[in-house]
C-alpha cells in the first residue's frame, strides 16, 4: 500500500527540513550559481485560509478556497497574469485557432520538468482533460459545455490540438484550467479506473514552481521551492510555502500581527483590515477586482420556484444596513450578478432596494404558504456571510416570514450544492474572478448546464435564458456578446434569480516585509512564485 | 418542613453561600420577567446596522452589539436560554444517572456491573470534548445542546449514586428492613434514596454552574443555539473580533457567565457544608 511518495509526506519535519535544504543546495550548484539565498537560513511563507484544504487534486476544485494548490503546485497550457488580466502563454508558446473557431493547436514550450523530473509532453495535456472530463469535478462542467471526452490530441510530444463541438467564445478563458498532471505517475495509482481520485487527493503529479511535502486534509499543505521550474526564478524567493486552514477570523487577523501567519485570506471587515493596516508589521494591499457578494436561491423546489417569494426575500435585505454601516462603505452596491466594472452590465437595471412594504406584497402574493423557515446558509469562517445572513433573516422576520441561519465549511456546501436537493434554500457567498468574461458570473450562475457547480447552486432553468446563453458562447464578436449578456441579467434580475449585494476590490492582509506579491484578479494573489522577503 | 427551613436558615448564616443564592434567584427572576425588564426587547431579533457597536449609554445600557442590537436586552433574555439549557440538562441526567447508580449500587450482579462500565465509557472521555462531537454531529441547536450535556453528566451521578448505595447497603438499618421482609423497591425509595438525597442536592448545584460553562463553550465554539438566539457564549465569540475596542460587547456576557457559575458553585459548597457534616468547608461556621 505505501509507496515511495508517501513515504515522502510521512518524513518528519527534521528530515525533510534536510531534504530541502539538500535539494536547495543541489538546484544552485546546478543551476551554476550559488545565490546567497540559497546559504541563508530558508525562508518559509505561512497562509491562513479561510476555508479547509480537503483535497489536492488540482482537478477536484474550481474555487478561491482551493486555489493556492492549483496556481503553485501545478501549471496550465496558458495562465491568466497581472491585472487587468491577461492571458499569458504558460506551458504553451504559442496558439493557433482554426478559422471556424473549432480546433485550438497549441506548441509547447521543451523542457519543462514535473516533480519527479520527466518531461511535460502534449499526452500529459491530452490526459489531464481527459481525466477532468472523466472525474467530473471542478471546472468540468464547463469544459463538458465545449468538447467531448476524445477531443483532445497529441499531434506530437510538444503540439496539442482540441477539436471543440461548436465554437465558444470562453475556450481559451477556461485552458488555464487544464492542469497538466504527470499522466505516467497518475496512471500507476490508479484503482479500479478512478483516474486515480484517490491518490491524487493526498499527493500530488504537478510541474508548479512549488512541490507537496506535506498534507494533512484537517490542516493544510506545505511545498517547496521546485528550482527547476520552466519559469525561472527571480534572485530572491521563498523556501517553503504552506496553506493552511484556520476557520476563526480571529485568529487569522492575531496571528498575522503576531507573526505566526505572513499572509491571510482577503474576506475581513473593516475593523480588521483597519487594525492589520495600522500594525507596521502587517499591510493591506488594495488592488482593483471583481468579487460579487450574493446569494444564490435554490429555485428548483416551492416556494422558492415562485418568483414573488424570491422578489420578497430581495426587498428583505437591507443592502445600505450592510454595505455602508456594517463593511463601513468597503464595497460598492452591485444590483445585478455582472460585476458592475464589467461589460455586459445593462447600466439602467437598478435592481431591487430594502423595502419591508414590498416584500410583504410580494409573499402576499406567493401561490405557496411559506409555513416552513426558510434555511439561510453562511460560509462557517467567513464572518461578513454570516452577518448578511443574519440581517436577511432579520428582514425576512419583519416581513414576517421566518426563517434561520446555518453554516458550513465551504468544501461541504459544494457538495451540497451538486443536488438540488441537498441545496439549502438561500445560501450566501462570493462569485469571485475565475475568467475576465461576464460568463464567469451570470452566464455560468443560470445556465441550466452547470447547475449544481458551485457558481449555479440556484440549479435555475429558464430555456430562454439557456437560449442567450448559448448564441454568448458561440459568438466572438464582444458588441454582440454584451447585448445577450446584458438581456439575460435584465430577465434574471426581473426573475429574481438571485440575490446580489456588492461588488469589492480585493485586499490582500500580509507582513510588511513579504514584497514580490503579483496580484491577478485570477487567483486573488495566492501564485507564491514571485514573492520573497525583504531584508 | 421543619427540615427545609432548618436548612436554609443555617445557609444563609453563610454569607458566601448566601450571596450565591442570591444570585440564583435574580438570575430566576431576570428569566421569568426578561420581557419587562428589557429596554429593547426586540433586540432578541431586531438588528440595526446604523447603531452598530455604540459604547454603553443611557439608551443602551451595556452598549450594542456588531448587528446594533442591545446587548444589555439580549443579556436578560440569554438567562432564559441559559436556565432552560442547565436545568434541563441536569434534570435528564439526574433522571437517568440516579436510578442507574441505585440500580448497580444495590445489584452487585453482572448487571450493575456492565453498567457501571458504561458510566466509566462516559467518564473516560473529558464531558467537553463529547459534548462537542455530539452536538457537531448532530447539528447546531438548543434542544442538541441539551442532549449533549445531558448524556455526557449523567454518569456523574451515577457513580456518586453507587457509592453511597454501596456503602448504605451494609448498614444495620437496611439489614434490618431485608429480615423483615420489606420490598426491594421500598428499601430503595423509602430508605435508600432519601440517604443518598443529600450529596445528589450538592451535586445537582454544582452540576448546574457546570453544564452552563460547558453550554457556554458550546455556544463559543458555534455549536449552541443558531442566531440571532441571545446566547452568552455565541455573544463572546462574535465579541472577539472587536477587542479591544468595543470592550462592552464581551464584558456583559463574560460577566454573566461569570457570575451565574460563581453563584451555583457558592450555593453548592454552602449546601454540602449544611448537609455533609462529613466534609466541611476549612472555616465554614457551624
Amino acid at each position: 500500500m505505501r509507496d515511495r511518495h508517501n513515504d515522502i509526506l510521512d518524513l518528519s519535519r527534521r528530515d525533510l527540513m534536510a531534504y530541502a535544504g539538500a535539494a536547495a543546495l543541489t538546484a544552485g550548484t546546478a543551476l551554476g550559481s550559488a545565490t546567497p539565498a540559497s546559504a541563508q537560513a530558508k525562508t518559509r511563507f505561512v497562509f491562513a485560509n479561510e476555508s479547509d484544504y480537503d483535497t489536492v487534486d488540482p482537478h477536484a476544485a474550481f474555487d478561491v478556497g482551493r486555489v493556492a494548490i492549483r496556481l503553485n503546485i501545478y501549471d496550465g497550457l496558458m495562465r491568466w497574469q497581472k491585472n487587468p488580466a491577461v492571458l499569458e502563454p504558460w506551458v504553451a508558446e504559442s496558439h493557433t485557432i482554426s478559422p471556424d473557431g473549432l480546433v485550438y493547436t497549441f506548441k509547447m514550450r521543451k523542457g519543462v520538468k514535473f516533480h519527479d523530473g520527466t518531461e511535460v509532453k502534449a499526452q500529459d495535456v491530452v490526459y489531464s482533460l481527459e481525466r477532468i472530463l472523466a472525474v467530473g469535478k471542478g471546472a468540468a462542467s464547463l469544459f463538458k459545455s465545449m468538447v467531448a471526452p476524445g477531443a483532445a490530441k497529441a499531434i506530437d510530444d510538444y503540439t496539442v490540438e482540441f477539436k471543440l463541438a461548436k465554437p465558444s467564445a470562453i475556450f481559451l478563458s477556461i485552458v488555464p484550467e487544464i492542469h497538466i498532471v504527470n499522466s505516467a505517475l497518475v496512471k500507476k495509482n490508479e484503482k479500479g479506473g478512478d483516474h486515480a481520485e484517490a491518490w491524487l487527493s493526498k499527493n500530488s503529479a504537478g510541474s508548479g514552481a512549488y512541490k507537496i511535502t506535506q498534507f494533512d486534509p484537517a490542516i493544510g499543505f506545505v511545498a517547496e521551492r521546485w528550482p527547476s521550474h520552466f519559469k525561472g526564478w527571480g534572485p530572491k524567493w521563498i523556501d517553503e510555502i504552506e496553506f493552511r486552514a484556520v476557520k476563526d477570523t480571529n485568529t487569522r487577523v492575531l496571528g498575522l500581527i503576531r507573526g505566526d501567519f505572513n499572509g491571510i485570506g482577503g474576506y475581513l471587515q473593516t475593523d480588521q483590515l483597519n487594525r492589520i493596516k495600522a500594525n507596521p508589521a502587517t499591510q493591506v494591499l488594495e488592488a482593483e477586482s471583481m468579487r460579487v457578494m450574493m446569494a444564490q436561491i435554490n429555485t428548483t423546489r416551492a416556494p422558492f420556484n415562485d418568483v414573488h417569494v424570491r422578489r420578497g426575500i430581495n426587498y428583505a435585505f437591507d443592502y445600505d444596513g450592510f454595505n455602508k454601516e456594517i463593511l463601513g462603505g468597503l464595497v460598492e452596491r452591485n444590483p445585478t450578478p455582472l460585476p458592475n466594472t464589467i461589460w455586459g452590465v445593462p447600466k439602467d437595471v437598478k435592481g431591487y432596494s430594502f423595502d419591508i412594504e414590498k416584500a410583504k406584497a410580494e409573499f402576499a402574493q406567493a401561490k405557496v404558504k411559506l409555513d416552513k423557515p426558510i434555511e439561510l446558509a453562511y460560509l462557517t469562517g467567513f464572518q461578513q456571510s454570516e452577518q448578511a445572513a443574519q440581517l436577511l433573516q432579520n428582514g425576512l422576520t419583519k416581513a414576517g416570514v421566518q426563517s434561520k441561519v446555518v453554516g458550513y465549511p465551504w468544501p461541504t456546501i459544494v457538495e451540497r450544492f451538486k443536488d438540488p436537493a441537498t441545496t439549502p434554500d438561500v445560501s450566501i457567498y462570493w462569485i469571485s474572478t475565475y475568467y475576465a468574461d461576464p460568463h464567469n458570473w451570470v452566464g455560468e450562475m443560470f445556465s441550466s448546464s452547470t447547475a449544481g457547480t458551485f457558481k449555479n447552486a440556484s440549479h435555475y432553468k429558464n430555456p430562454k435564458v439557456d437560449e442567450l446563453l448559448e448564441k454568448a458562447l458561440r459568438s466572438t464578436v464582444q458588441a454582440e456578446r454584451a447585448k445577450l449578456y446584458e438581456e439575460v441579467t435584465r430577465i434574471v434580475v426581473d426573475e429574481a434569480a438571485g440575490l446580489w449585494i456588492y461588488n469589492t476590490k480585493w485586499y490582500g492582509p500580509y507582513s510588511s516585509k513579504l514584497k514580490g506579491i503579483v496580484f491577478c484578479p485570477i487567483g486573488s494573489a495566492q501564485e507564491m512564485r514571485t514573492a520573497y522577503y525583504e531584508s | 418542613m421543619n427540615a427545609a427551613r432548618d436548612i436554609l436558615r443555617q445557609l444563609l448564616r453563610d454569607p458566601a453561600a448566601a450571596v450565591g443564592l442570591l444570585i440564583i434567584l435574580l438570575l430566576v427572576f431576570i428569566a421569568i420577567f426578561a420581557p419587562l425588564l428589557a429596554t429593547h426587547p426586540e433586540a432578541i431579533w431586531d438588528m440595526n446596522p446604523r447603531q452598530r457597536l455604540l459604547p454603553p449609554s443611557d439608551t443602551y445600557v451595556f452598549g450594542t452589539d456588531r448587528m446594533g442590537a442591545d446587548i444589555y436586552s439580549r443579556i436578560l433574555f440569554g438567562a432564559r436560554i441559559t436556565m432552560v439549557i442547565a436545568s434541563v440538562a441536569v434534570g435528564v441526567a439526574l433522571l437517568i444517572g440516579v436510578p442507574i447508580g441505585l440500580i448497580s449500587g444495590w445489584t452487585q450482579n453482572w448487571l450493575g456491573e456492565a453498567l457501571m462500565r458504561v458510566s466509566d465509557i462516559f467518564l473516560a472521555v473529558p464531558q467537553i470534548v463529547l459534548a462537542i462531537a455530539i452536538s457537531q454531529t448532530l447539528g447546531p441547536s438548543i434542544e442538541n445542546v441539551i442532549l449533549a450535556l445531558s448524556v455526557t453528566y449523567w454518569p456523574w451521578f451515577t457513580r456518586l449514586v453507587h457509592a453511597e448505595v454501596r456503602s448504605l447497603k451494609n448498614e444495620t438499618f437496611i439489614e434490618a428492613a431485608i429480615a423483615l421482609g420489606v420490598p426491594t423497591w421500598r428499601i430503595i425509595l423509602l430508605h435508600v434514596l432519601p440517604n443518598v438525597a443529600s450529596p445528589i442536592i450538592v451535586r445537582t448545584s454544582i452540576g448546574m454552574g457546570f453544564t452552563i460553562l460547558t453550554a457556554s463553550a458550546l455556544g463559543f465554539l458555534g455549536l449552541g443555539a443558531p442566531p440571532p438566539a441571545p446566547e452568552w457564549g455565541r455573544m463572546i465569540a462574535e465579541s472577539r473580533e472587536f477587542l479591544p475596542e468595543a470592550w462592552w460587547y464581551a464584558l456583559a456576557p463574560g460577566l454573566a457567565i461569570f457570575l451565574v457559575v460563581m453563584g451555583f458553585n457558592l450555593l453548592g459548597d454552602g449546601l454540602r457544608d449544611v448537609l455533609d457534616p462529613r466534609i466541611r468547608r476549612a472555616g465554614a461556621r457551624r
